[in-house]
């Protein structure tokens, strides 16, 4: 490949930008996809306290809120030298589950399903939660927005407050439950799992049922050969809130498995001269570019990440459909970028069902729910984010203020992956300077399936993430925009 | 009328915050009065539709990006003319969005009228908990148009 110069191109203030390079044949040489970056969060902590940090970092995402909160709260356990008890982490984990509930239901049903459900070829006005209803019925959007809800309504119940919880302290939560709280929790436990095995089967319907669909998760813009990486628990089964952190290769073999404080020893940041992102690898590997394949050290996070990083589902369903989506495409690891949204899904089902296990389970409703926290110091919290790994590494001075504040996000983990299947994506589509019309659905498609978070803090109006392609010609001479806003 | 101020914003975000700014003013100036609600959202889409369903009018106080308006100006919108405008991210719906979403399942418990007042801002991409010195002074017009579209309801 010729050597790029990226002169055209800015590191981006403001909107979400692809820019695609063409060879001299008019083929696609490379793309970039540049986002804006929110920045100077490390230093925006220094010198706060340390107890705010999960406030404060669950206003970093407006995705995340509840990943963020506790990463942040581990981190503190681990920097003020406390587990908490039992009861408070079975309290967190199911607060986690509502927040997965209602992550991935709004994801399936208003972002990405919407190009399964309603065709990649639609119109992108029809390409939404309003086409979904055309499609699958009034009905199905009443169970959606209930069921969304309840997700939202057990992190409220949990957490203290809507959307941003308050509950986490380091040693443990500062709210339990009453038994009344325990019954409305498990009525919409019951009715989410109904629900997540209703949308399992919407999608064997409307895509495992169609061969063309079948072909464009199979189809090679859409396949990335990367490591994988996911918290798994100690039988190597995928979990949210604990666990130790596993990799594996392009063909499904362990490669390593550390706990969280030990992220820096495996895991590097490599800075590109065109955006503002950072690109993880595996430093055991080494950053070699943007490839794929054995001898890069770029991974995978989040659903299709996990669902390969682990070798099953902790709870029988979700496992009984791991088992399923590994057989239909060709086994494990799976590589098909759009197969993450059924890995999503079946992470939808397992989060109502251990939701219904931490429920049912009489600790719960325990009063001891925090000790007592001891000298602060160095602290790291590992949680999986819906979206990936998302680690908050902290050291806290002597009067309990923020010395340091380190955080990778998910979708920084997935940056390098990002970027390829955007490349991919594009090259699928551009051919000896035949720009398909698609070319913007197709680029979509293979983002919005990691469910990224770019500089989502923000809150400005107008909202949404305008996106521009810009192609350029092998003489870098400006060729055509294509914009959507 | 059963109303509800709503100032929406990051705290966290510099400028993208000013809305909250502009509601603990309002707190301070506006006399306790049973029919209006005062609160703020640090979220957009269908969890702002979650907290505004139920009044019948809707005074969203917010950040706004426009290209012909520079920072520190107050401007008033109606949300019916305004479907552009909304707050969200890219992994939610539009305010605009879930509303029509909503009106599509039938739902009877919707606002009759939504009034954004927005305060022009640049887009900040640096975290931070003060305003910039333009959008500062806007806070308290903005704050005289809140309480005067109260006094109307």
């Amino acid at each position: 490949m010729k050597t790029i110069t990226i002169d055209p191109v800015t590191r981006l203030e403001g909107h979400g930008k692809i820019t695609i390079f063409l060879d001299n044949q008019g083929d696609v040489e490379n793309a970039y996809l540049q986002i804006p970056e929110l920045r100077g969060f490390e230093r925006f902590a220094q010198g706060r306290r340390a107890e705010d940090m999960p406030q404060i970092t669950s206003r970093i995402c407006g995705v995340c809120p509840v990943a963020h909160h506790f990463a942040a709260t581990k981190a503190l356990d681990a920097a003020f030298k406390v587990e908490p008890p039992t009861a408070a982490k079975k309290l967190r984990e199911l607060l986690y589950c509502g927040y997965l509930i209602y992550d991935h239901i709004l994801h399936f049903y208003f972002l990405g399903g919407p190009d399964f459900v309603v065709g990649p070829d639609a119109p992108p006005g029809k390409r939404n939660i309003l086409g979904v209803i055309e499609k699958a019925g009034i009905d199905v959007a009443k169970e959606v927005i209930k069921h969304r809800a309840y997700g939202q309504k057990i992190t409220a119940i949990l957490g203290g407050k809507a959307t941003h919880p308050v509950c986490g302290l380091p040693g443990g939560v500062s709210k339990g439950l009453v038994n009344d709280e325990v019954k409305d929790i498990k009525d919409m436990v019951a009715s989410c799992h109904g629900f997540a095995k209703f949308t399992l089967g919407l999608f064997d319907d409307i895509v495992l049922k169609n061969k063309a669909y079948v072909d464009l998760i199979r189809s090679d813009p859409y396949t990335l050969k990367t490591y994988n990486m996911g918290l798994v628990d100690k039988h190597n089964k995928v979990n949210f809130y604990d666990g130790l952190i596993r990799v594996t290769d392009q063909e499904g073999n362990e490669t390593a498995k550390f706990e969280g404080k030990e992220y820096a020893t495996h895991v590097a940041e490599h800075v590109e001269e065109w955006s503002y992102m950072k690109f993880p690898y595996l430093k055991s590997i080494g950053w070699h570019g943007l490839h794929d394949g054995k001898n890069s050290g770029i991974y995978r996070v989040g659903p299709l990440g996990r669902f390969n990083a682990a070798d099953g589902m902790a709870t029988h369903e979700a496992n009984k459909e791991y088992t399923r989506m590994a057989d239909t495409l060709g086994g494990k690891p799976v590589n098909s970028t759009l197969a993450f949204h059924w890995a999503r899904l079946i992470e939808l089902l397992y989060a109502t069902e251990r939701a219904k296990e931490l429920i049912e389970d009489p600790a719960i409703t325990s009063t001891h729910i925090r000790n007592p926290v001891g000298e602060p110091g160095e602290g790291i919290g590992v949680v999986e984010a819906a979206r990936g790994t998302l680690i908050h590494d902290y050291a806290i001075d002597n009067n309990g203020l923020v010395k340091r504040a380190n955080l990778i996000v998910a979708t920084t983990n997935n940056a390098g992956a990002i970027t390829m299947s955007v490349r991919d994506a594009a090259k699928g589509v551009i051919k000896k300077g035949v720009v398909n019309d698609g070319l913007l659905n197709k680029v979509e498609m293979a983002f919005r399936a990691y469910d990224p978070c770019f500089g989502c803090a923000t809150h400005t109006l107008p909202g949404g993430m305008p996106l521009t392609v810009n192609i350029y010609d092998h003489k870098r001479n400006l060729r055509q925009t294509i914009s959507r806003s | 009328m059963k109303t509800i101020v709503l100032g929406v914003g990051n705290p966290i975000l510099q400028d993208d915050g000013v809305g909250l700014h502009v509601i603990e003013a309002v707190r301070k100036k506006h006399l306790a009065d049973p029919d209006v609600s005062i609160d703020t959202a640090c979220t957009g889409g269908l969890n702002l539709l979650d907290m505004i369903r139920g009044y019948e009018k809707v005074i969203l106080v917010d950040a706004v990006t426009r290209e012909h308006d520079s920072p520190g100006a107050v401007k008033r919108f109606i949300m019916q003319d305004a479907a552009s405008l909304h707050s969200s991210n890219p992994h939610d719906v539009s305010l605009a969005e879930a509303l029509s979403l909503a009106k599509e399942l039938g739902e009877t418990q919707l606002p009759k009228e939504i009034i954004i007042i927005g305060i022009v801002v640049r887009r900040a991409l640096d975290f931070g908990d003060q305003l910039s010195k333009e959008v500062k002074r806007a806070v308290p017009t903005a704050v005289r148009m809140v309480l005067s579209e109260l006094k109307h309801t």
